[in-house]
């Protein structure tokens, strides 16, 4: 056939712009650290940058596994009650004597139980993940607080809640977990074909499903990672208050889902990344550290979070439909 | 007064609008100078001078990706034109919203239908337009008065139904009737016979000539030569967004208008290549599941097999039961000669078996992820070592696809939704000619494609069987299942009601054979 393509007027394709969108939040993260370094003394010191670290690692590491969820058109609401919930097991374990590998690993597969469960009760029952994930993120609550009674259990084993103190090469261990987390996690998104699945599921699950993708299973997959991720999440926190508590990490999964929105995932489905995420989490620390150290009151915290929303969600609206 | 004028002539403002600007039959009604659209650098359509009169029925032709629906979502106020002038009954106007279109009296039957699938028929009928009292909305009226129009033009139709449980030919039909509906002076119909079944279509047809008579303008926009010489009495040619002649109808000719559209000669559309016929792939004994009964039939290598019926009548759902979607009710199916048991599409692609389906929208794409992901969907296994996807040959049979069915894009990064009504189709017939199958069922698989194209599919159909494989052609259009298939099936209400040799059996007979009269 003789249809010649124009090569030479080619539309900014998708990834020039996923890549632009990074670029912009990237700019944004510094020019605010920037920012406040000029206007309080105390931001760029060294007690004040771990801390920002430590405060954005965990939120980040839910948002991307929110992410993976959201991508395939779903949501999980039941993150932060996870992180509640896995905090009590790890410290009830803990107190049983059972050692810590098994503690941590066994914690672990409490998040990939909780996940297949999403998997079980969007693929089988045939309820929308809004609602599933919504009914676990108040039993959780409820089975924590009955395994400790309505109070919390203390951890005694002092390499665990440590951990969450140490450096490693002047960087705080928990900013090391988003790495541990983030790398294979783009690799899965990015590079292997789990990751395309999810974005077809997310886009037109009939068509991906008569082009031979299993697509129950990449619904189970997608929830199992991001319980997955909650569950790591909920043994960093039980390791930096030393507690298990069921109602910590309260409105967790809101953040999670921010900062997944901010990072450029669409909640419609197929649109999204792993560095996205990770930026949009540490955009909202960064916020929040800002506003503790300018002492603006907490209330407007979270305003100005909201705003924030919308104007970055709004920009990239804008620049998504630039073209029409 | 029929019930579609007394419906039209609902508001009087508008009617007054109308009145205040009128032309005589055959002046000019609509004029665009130097009309152009562009999105970022693409230039869907170059400045484009085209005049239609009053009352005339004006087709536009144009290979997949010419411009034509670009050149109807402008006149529609769906898009915005980024340069040119408009005139409507001689005064310029903006036409930069739908609403000022409608109250023009420019109406649309788009390409794809835009219909809410969760509404009854009515009120989709009356979508933005609803008869109400009081603030309430007067449901039972709506239903009566849809109900009445949808009689009056002949189309077989229940107002109270949903649009989701329509075919989606029918869906269309009642685009139209909703298009009719409103007082219309100006109406375009972008293929509108691409889903319609025969009988649909004449009625389509005479619903066009009446209003016509009526004095609407029409213009009809198709890739089917032979509808465009029953209807049209102008034709306007579109060629790579260059709008490159208009012709009358009786000075005009099949080849002079391909000629312009494709800028060379095709000799032949129906090639079909002759390859011996080898061993048996597929024999289906009886098989019933949703929607068909009782199906028993054979593919062999080398051979086409097709499928005519009417919309509706099993082909489709024989497919996705043959390929594992649908679960099966009865029967057997042998492959190679062995029983196999089918129980969901893996298996299927695992035996062997490819399935082009036939919804596009609802099946065959992800619209908003990039056509290179499209294209490698049913084959990543094979283009990843482990879990692992190596880039080098992801990009290499995407762009190979893409070079294969000329898909008219600057990338394989572009969106899929981004792409003309053909070129998605394109995608859709892409993904599978990769996957090195040895059945192909191919569901419709020219719907909205031009001449050009179909043509090279044909071709591609061709080296599909030279490798042995066999192919199953499911299609509403009688000349290409006519003229293909080895051995030609008719369905009718899910049963296999009658099989020819290739030509044995005239097309009147075919076409009995279908309706069952
Ligand atoms: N939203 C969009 N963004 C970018 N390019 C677009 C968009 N819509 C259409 N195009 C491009 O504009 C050109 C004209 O498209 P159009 O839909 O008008 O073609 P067409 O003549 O209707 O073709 P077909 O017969 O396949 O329906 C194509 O190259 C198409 O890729
Ligand atoms: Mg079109």
């Amino acid at each position: 056939m003789s249809v010649e393509t124009t090569t030479e007027s080619a539309p900014a394709p998708k990834k020039g712009t996923n890549i632009l969108l990074g670029l912009t939040l990237l700019g944004l993260l510094l020019f605010l650290w920037l920012l406040l370094g000029l206007s309080t003394n105390a931001f760029w010191s060294p007690n004040n940058i771990s801390n920002l670290l430590r405060q954005g690692a965990m939120t980040a590491i839910l948002a991307v596994g929110q992410t993976f969820v959201i991508i395939t058109a779903g949501i999980d609401l039941s993150v932060g009650a996870i992180v509640g919930f896995t905090s009590v097991i790890v410290a009830w374990l803990l107190q049983a004597g059972v050692p810590l590998w098994a503690a941590i690993i066994l914690t672990l597969l409490m998040g990939v139980a909780i996940g297949a469960f999403h998997g079980f009760g969007i693929v089988r029952m045939g309820l929308p993940p809004f609602i599933i994930t919504l009914a676990t993120l108040t039993s959780l609550r409820g089975i924590g607080l009955l395994i400790t009674n309505g109070s919390t259990i203390s951890i005694n084993h002092e390499g665990f809640t440590n951990f969450s103190r140490t450096d490693f090469l002047g960087v705080p261990s928990l900013f090391w977990m988003v790495i541990l987390v983030a790398i294979p996690a783009f690799v899965f998104l990015h590079l292997s074909r789990w990751g395309r699945y999810l974005f077809a599921v997310g886009s037109n699950a009939e068509a991906a499903r008569l082009s031979g993708v299993n697509v129950n299973r990449t619904i189970y997959l997608a929830y199992i990672l991001s319980a997955t991720c909650a569950a790591f999440v909920g043994l960093l926190l039980a390791s930096r208050i030393g507690i298990g508590n069921a109602t910590q990490a309260e409105g967790w999964e809101l953040q999670a889902i921010a900062s997944s929105v901010i990072g450029g995932t669409s909640l419609f489905g197929a649109v999204g990344s792993v560095h996205g995420p990770l930026l949009g989490a540490f955009i909202l620390a960064t916020i929040n550290n800002g506003a503790n150290l300018l002492n603006v009151n907490s209330f407007w915290q979270r305003i100005i979070t909201g705003l924030l929303i919308i104007v970055i969600v709004y920009f990239d609206q804008l620049r998504r439909r630039g073209s029409r | 007064m029929s019930s579609l004028e007394e419906l039209s002539h609902r508001h009087e403002d508008e009617a007054k609008l109308a009145e205040s600007e009128t032309v005589p039959r055959g002046a000019p009604i609509l004029e665009l100078r130097g009309l152009q659209k562009k999105y970022g650098l693409v230039e869907a359509l170059k400045p484009a001078t085209v005049t239609f009169l009053a009352g005339e029925i004006h087709a536009i032709v144009g290979e997949n990706g010419a411009g034509k629906s670009t050149l109807i979502k402008l006149l529609t106020g769906v898009i915005r034109r980024t340069a040119g002038e408009v005139f409507w009954c001689g005064k310029p106007v903006q036409l930069a919203t739908p609403t000022e279109a409608i109250k023009r009296g420019i109406n649309a039957v788009h390409q794809e239908v835009v219909l809410c699938a969760h509404l009854s028929v009515a009120a989709n009928m009356f979508l933005g337009d609803e008869m109400d009292r009081y603030g309430l909305m007067r449901k039972g009226a709506m239903e009566r008065a849809a109900q009445a129009v949808l009689d009056d033009l002949g189309f077989l139709l229940p107002a109270g139904a949903l649009l989701g449980s329509l075919t989606i030919g029918q869906q269309q039909l009642v685009a139209t009737a909703k298009a009719a509906m409103r007082g219309i002076r100006f109406l375009i119909f972008d293929e509108p016979t691409a889903y319609l079944t025969r009988q649909e279509s004449a009625q389509l047809f005479r619903l066009i000539r009446r209003l016509r008579d009526q004095g609407v303008t029409i213009v009809y926009i198709s890739h089917r030569m032979e509808e465009v010489f029953e209807l049209a009495d102008r034709v306007s040619v579109l060629r790579d967004g260059t709008h490159v002649g208009t012709r009358l109808i009786s000075e005009t000719n099949d080849n002079e208008l391909i000629a312009l559209m494709i800028n060379r000669t095709i000799e032949q559309i129906y090639h079909k290549e002759k390859v011996p016929i080898g061993k048996t792939i597929v024999e289906t004994k009886g098989l019933s599941g949703p929607g068909f009964e009782d199906v028993s039939l054979t593919v062999r290598s080398g051979e086409i097999v097709g499928l005519y019926g009417l919309i509706g009548a099993g082909r489709s759902e024989f497919a996705l039961g043959l390929y594992g979607r649908q679960p099966l009710s009865a029967g057997e199916v042998f492959w190679d000669g062995k029983k196999v048991d089918i129980r969901n599409e893996r298996d299927a692609m695992e035996l062997g078996i490819a399935l082009a389906p036939e919804s596009r929208r609802d099946q065959g794409l992800c619209l908003n992820l990039p056509i290179g992901l499209n294209i490698n969907l049913p084959i990543f296994k094979r283009l990843s070592s482990g879990l692992v996807i190596r880039k080098g040959d992801e990009a290499a049979n995407a762009d190979q696809q893409i070079r294969n069915l000329s898909i008219k894009t600057p990338s394989r990064r572009v969106l899929a939704s981004a792409m003309s009504g053909g070129n998605q189709q394109k995608i859709v017939i892409g993904k599978w000619l990769s996957h090195g199958a040895r059945l192909f069922i191919f569901d419709e698989p020219t719907v909205g494609v031009d001449v050009g194209t179909k043509a090279e599919i044909y071709r591609l159909f061709g080296e599909l069987l030279k490798k042995g494989a066999g192919i199953i052609l499911i299609s509403s259009y009688l000349p290409e299942v006519y003229e293909l298939s080895d051995r030609l099936h008719v369905f009718r209400g899910g049963r296999l009601v009658a099989s020819h040799d290739h030509r044995a059996a005239s097309h009147e007979d075919v076409l009995t054979q279908a309706i069952g009269i």
